[in-house]
């Protein structure tokens, strides 16, 4: 049992340590003291538990300027249709539930860092 | 102190798809065949490999174990006289392309690289390797729902291989309702029902393999 949320686990800790990486980054290049909030979105489709992401997020984010900062996380919907009869869909589903078709996806699997909140040096 | 929002827009899976693409270009200017690997632990992915080195003999194979940590593996595949290189992921629950990536630059004399996942059904779904095929492998004995539960593996897959069909009764599987299963989620996959300790739809495995490998 412990092996199967470690598991899961895990893959939300590389996902949150590509968010502070690029966080930092953006962070830095604007001269920012210290971050107030970072705003990721996330496709559904990439099964993220949100409240695993931000549990990882605040682990890996210790030590930097990202530390004690907020991770707001936007879920971006699946973008799915038939390939039969076209019918789409915005709920993960692998058969249409019309005609029975298979479905292609279109969105649903992006991560995006959207924007961060920082506060700036004295006088930046 | 001024609070300033800044907007970022990047797209934090890009730097994979990146390097994914550039495996995929080293492997076809070398004219290697990628395999990649995926299964639940002990479904058979090592075996899988295992024995199809030893059976197509006249090809050139490289391997690529990945695992948490992929010793005792390594130490399987290294008797079968084939060039392999272990990854171990340490924390990590699958491959990403970075870490192929410095492995195939030692492989560029191969004609086939077998890529063993890391074993499990959810993680290396969304990286993708630079690879040219999906194999997706699951036994009888996770239970008949292990396709329904895990769509998104077998969707993306080019072969999904069922395992251990001899053992279906004894484990009350439904080896038909997995096949269903798998075809419902995936048209177009070619699905294969396999006992690898009896040799049981090995032979079409080799098929496929020797049909890639010749294109």
């Amino acid at each position: 049992m412990a092996c199967l949320i470690l598991k899961h686990f895990v893959h939300e800790m590389s996902f949150a340590s590509v968010i502070v990486e690029n966080a930092l980054r953006v962070a830095e290049e604007n001269g920012a003291k210290k971050v107030k909030s970072v705003t990721v979105v996330v496709g559904e489709l990439l099964l993220i538990n949100p409240d695993q992401l931000e549990f990882c997020y605040q682990v890996a984010s210790q030590g930097t300027i990202l530390e004690n900062s907020r991770i707001e996380i936007e879920v971006a919907k699946a973008d799915i249709s038939c390939v039969n009869c076209g019918k789409k869909y915005s709920q993960p589903i692998y058969l249409c539930e019309d005609c029975g078709g298979f479905v292609s996806v279109k969105g649903g699997k992006e991560m995006i860092l959207k924007k961060i909140e920082i506060e700036n040096r004295d006088g930046g | 102190m001024h609070k300033i929002e800044i907007s970022a827009e990047i797209d934090l899976l890009s730097e994979n798809k990146r390097l994914a693409e550039k495996n995929r270009e080293f492997l076809a200017k070398n004219g290697i065949r990628a395999i990649n690997i995926m299964g639940a632990i002990g479904s058979g992915k090592t075996l899988l490999i295992e024995k199809t080195v030893d059976s197509l003999r006249e090809y050139k194979f490289g391997v690529i174990l990945g695992d948490v940590i992929c010793r005792a593996d390594y130490e399987r595949v290294k008797k079968h006289d084939v060039k392999v290189e272990p990854i171990n992921t340490g924390k990590e629950c699958h491959l990403d392309a970075h870490l192929i990536s410095h492995v195939i630059e030692g492989f560029d004399d191969v004609d086939v690289i077998l890529i063993e996942n890391v074993g499990n059904l959810v993680c290396p779904v969304d990286f993708d390797l630079g690879e040219d095929f999906r194999v997706v492998m699951v036994s009888v004995t996770e239970g008949d729902d292990v396709v329904e539960k895990h769509p998104e593996i077998f969707r993306l897959a080019d072969v999904i291989i069922i395992n251990k069909i001899s053992l279906a009764d004894a484990v009350e599987a439904d080896v038909e309702k997995m096949v269903r299963d798998a075809k419902r989620v995936n048209g177009r996959a070619l699905i294969l029902k396999t006992d690898l300790k009896k040799d049981i739809g090995f032979d079409e495995w080799l098929d496929f393999v020797r049909r890639v490998v010749q294109k």
